[in-house]
């Protein structure tokens, strides 16, 4: 199993890809490469965010770790064993808009797919109760599941990924369909799954989502990892410094900052300029008399930092 | 084996849940109640007259059920996204498949067990006769149901629905009419040489489905050609034998397949 040190505390990687090909070949010849050789790994008690635009693979890549499309090459270790189907069993899946029998009821959909994952029959009642309290559907739990609303669904597709305690949980679009009390909870029950010490891998569109919730990033397109590392690694720029200002720049000095300043909010109250030029601005603005509130290294946005790395991608 | 009986009786559920399922049963059952009353059965021998054409109800029920079932029991759950929850809680994709077969098998052989008390009710009230023998011609009926669906479930791997239901119709037409007409062409001394291997090949390879086909005997009370335990192993290991062979392509089909 792969171990290595933070400080002086031990993390395994509960999830290591290598190498992933995938090429999907058309009824008519037609070949398209999803995976051109795609790594990464997710440690235990860390939530991975999958990036990408649509087609970048990352889809394809969450139905391999499940065994839904079988890869041309490459390696998939679960808790350090070589990927087989008795892996699965240490896996919780919620696909992409998760569909469901739906005459069916929750507890019943539960119960079943406990019994797939070999569940022990007594332990099932409870377990089943469990995670159905987990997501907020312990009074619907017996009303079919027709009747049910899309973010309802989602909840039961959450329920269904947590029943066998799983120490990887993949999780495609969790809070698709949510309204904003359900997306809370959603983050919530990752955050406690992280906890728990669950890997959590995440892919997801919406980039304050993986912003707020994940630990690191890994960015995808064309079927290959364009990016990759925490949102600290990623996203603070080490030469620009963001600096925050009592009050707003006077009108005169607006004039002498205007060559060092990259950019500012719309109070210009806080403004970027380069590492390089920062002592300069500062006495500027202690010889006007301005007072700085606050100096630090900038942070930009995980969406800007999406489209710019988009856009190298695109032209590499 | 757990999570192949797992999947077999949530199949069957699910297919108590079809509203199409219950009508092409009422339908048959109905059929079957006004057979005594055709001016036709007026006339000649009512009571083989009645279990012949209730055999033929029962027959034509089950291929509906089992070229329906087949054709849709994999493929809805690969269309609709279903089968993503279920084969990412590792099961073997080979269990799930034989599951679903399974399932098909239990709702033709309840089906027919519903139909077959039908008839034996019909016959003991309108012609006073206890007659379970029937259930031997409902039992061959089940295995050519189970055959067809083994096709239908082998073919909706790679197929759209409807083309599975021509292929199962197709396969159940050829394998009814080949005896004869196969038999004719290996054998004809007017045919080619290539024509009587090709005939010859299709002989032996398709399941010959007429060997199945003891409705007429039973219906007319076994009374020349009884059916007993020997022929009825022996059409069952045949049957079987199809059967398994169609379902272990069907498993290789699907293992390999891309969701």
């Amino acid at each position: 199993m792969y171990i290595y040190e933070v400080g002086s505390e031990p993390i395994m990687a509960v999830l290591e890809v290598r190498d992933l090909r995938k090429k999907y070949t058309s009824l008519g010849g037609k070949s398209r490469e999803a995976l051109k050789g795609l790594s990464f790994q997710v440690e235990e008690g860390s939530v991975t965010g999958l990036l990408g635009p649509n087609g970048a693979g990352k889809t394809t890549t969450l139905k391999i770790l499940v065994g839904l499309v079988r890869p041309d090459a490459g390696s998939v270790k679960v808790l350090g064993r070589d990927w087989c189907v008795d892996v699965l069993r240490e896996i919780g899946f919620l696909p992409e808009q998760p569909y469901f029998e739906y005459y069916m009821t929750p507890r019943r959909l539960l119960r079943f797919y406990g019994r797939l994952l070999g569940l022990e029959e007594d332990h099932l009642p409870g377990k089943v109760g469990h995670v159905l309290n987990l997501v907020g559907l312990e009074r619907e739990a017996d009303l079919p599941l027709e009747k049910f609303s899309k973010g309802m669904l989602q909840r039961v597709g959450l329920a269904q990924a947590l029943l066998g305690d799983p120490r990887l949980l993949i999780l495609d679009e969790p809070s698709s369909g949510l309204d904003p009390l359900g997306r809370i909870q959603v983050k919530e029950l990752i955050a406690e799954m992280r906890e728990k010490g669950v890997a959590v891998l995440l892919s997801s569109h919406q980039l304050s989502e993986i912003e707020e919730i994940c630990d690191r990033v890994v960015m995808l397109y064309g079927g290959r990892e364009v990016a990759a590392g925490t949102l600290d690694e990623l996203l603070y720029r080490g030469d620009e410094v963001e600096i925050r200002l009592k009050d707003g720049i006077p009108a005169g000095l607006a004039e002498k900052l205007r060559n060092h300043v990259l950019s500012e909010d719309k109070g210009k109250r806080t403004f970027v300029v380069k590492r390089a030029v920062q002592s300069d601005v500062l006495r500027l603005l202690t010889e006007s008399g301005v007072e700085v509130e606050e100096l630090r290294p900038r942070r930009i946005s995980l969406e800007e930092f999406f489209l710019s790395r988009l856009r190298e991608a695109r032209e590499d | 084996m757990k999570r192949v009986i797992t999947v077999a009786g949530e199949y069957l559920m699910e297919v108590a849940h079809h509203k199409a399922y219950y009508g092409v049963a009422a339908a048959v059952v109905i059929l079957t109640l006004m057979l005594p009353f055709l001016p036709t059965a007026g006339v000649g021998i009512q009571l083989d007259l009645f279990r012949e054409a209730s055999l033929g109800l029962g027959l034509i029920m089950t291929l509906l059920i089992a070229l329906v079932l087949g054709s849709t029991a994999m493929r809805n759950e690969m269309n609709r996204r279903t089968i993503y929850n279920s084969l990412s809680k590792g099961v073997r994709r080979e269990e799930y498949y034989l599951g679903k077969f399974v399932g098909i098998c239990a709702a033709l052989l309840l089906s027919l067990f519903f139909f077959w008390l039908v008839v034996l009710i019909i016959v003991l009230i309108r012609f006073q006769l206890f007659n379970p023998g029937l259930a031997k011609a409902f039992f061959t009926i089940w295995l050519e149901g189970c055959l067809v669906a083994s096709i239908c479930l082998w073919a909706s791997m790679y197929f759209h629905p409807f083309i599975s239901v021509l292929i199962g119709t197709l396969f159940y037409v050829v394998g009814h009419v080949k005896g004869h007409v196969l038999y004719r062409a290996m054998t004809s001394p007017d045919s080619n040489l290539v024509g009587r291997v090709v005939a010859g090949f299709f002989y032996f390879v398709l399941p010959n489905l007429e060997k199945l086909n003891i409705n007429e005997t039973v219906a007319h009370g076994e009374r020349v050609f009884p059916v007993g335990a020997g022929k009825l192993a022996l059409l069952t290991g045949l049957a079987l034998s199809f059967v398994a062979v169609f379902v272990l392509l069907g498993m290789v089909s699907f293992r390999s397949r891309d969701l």
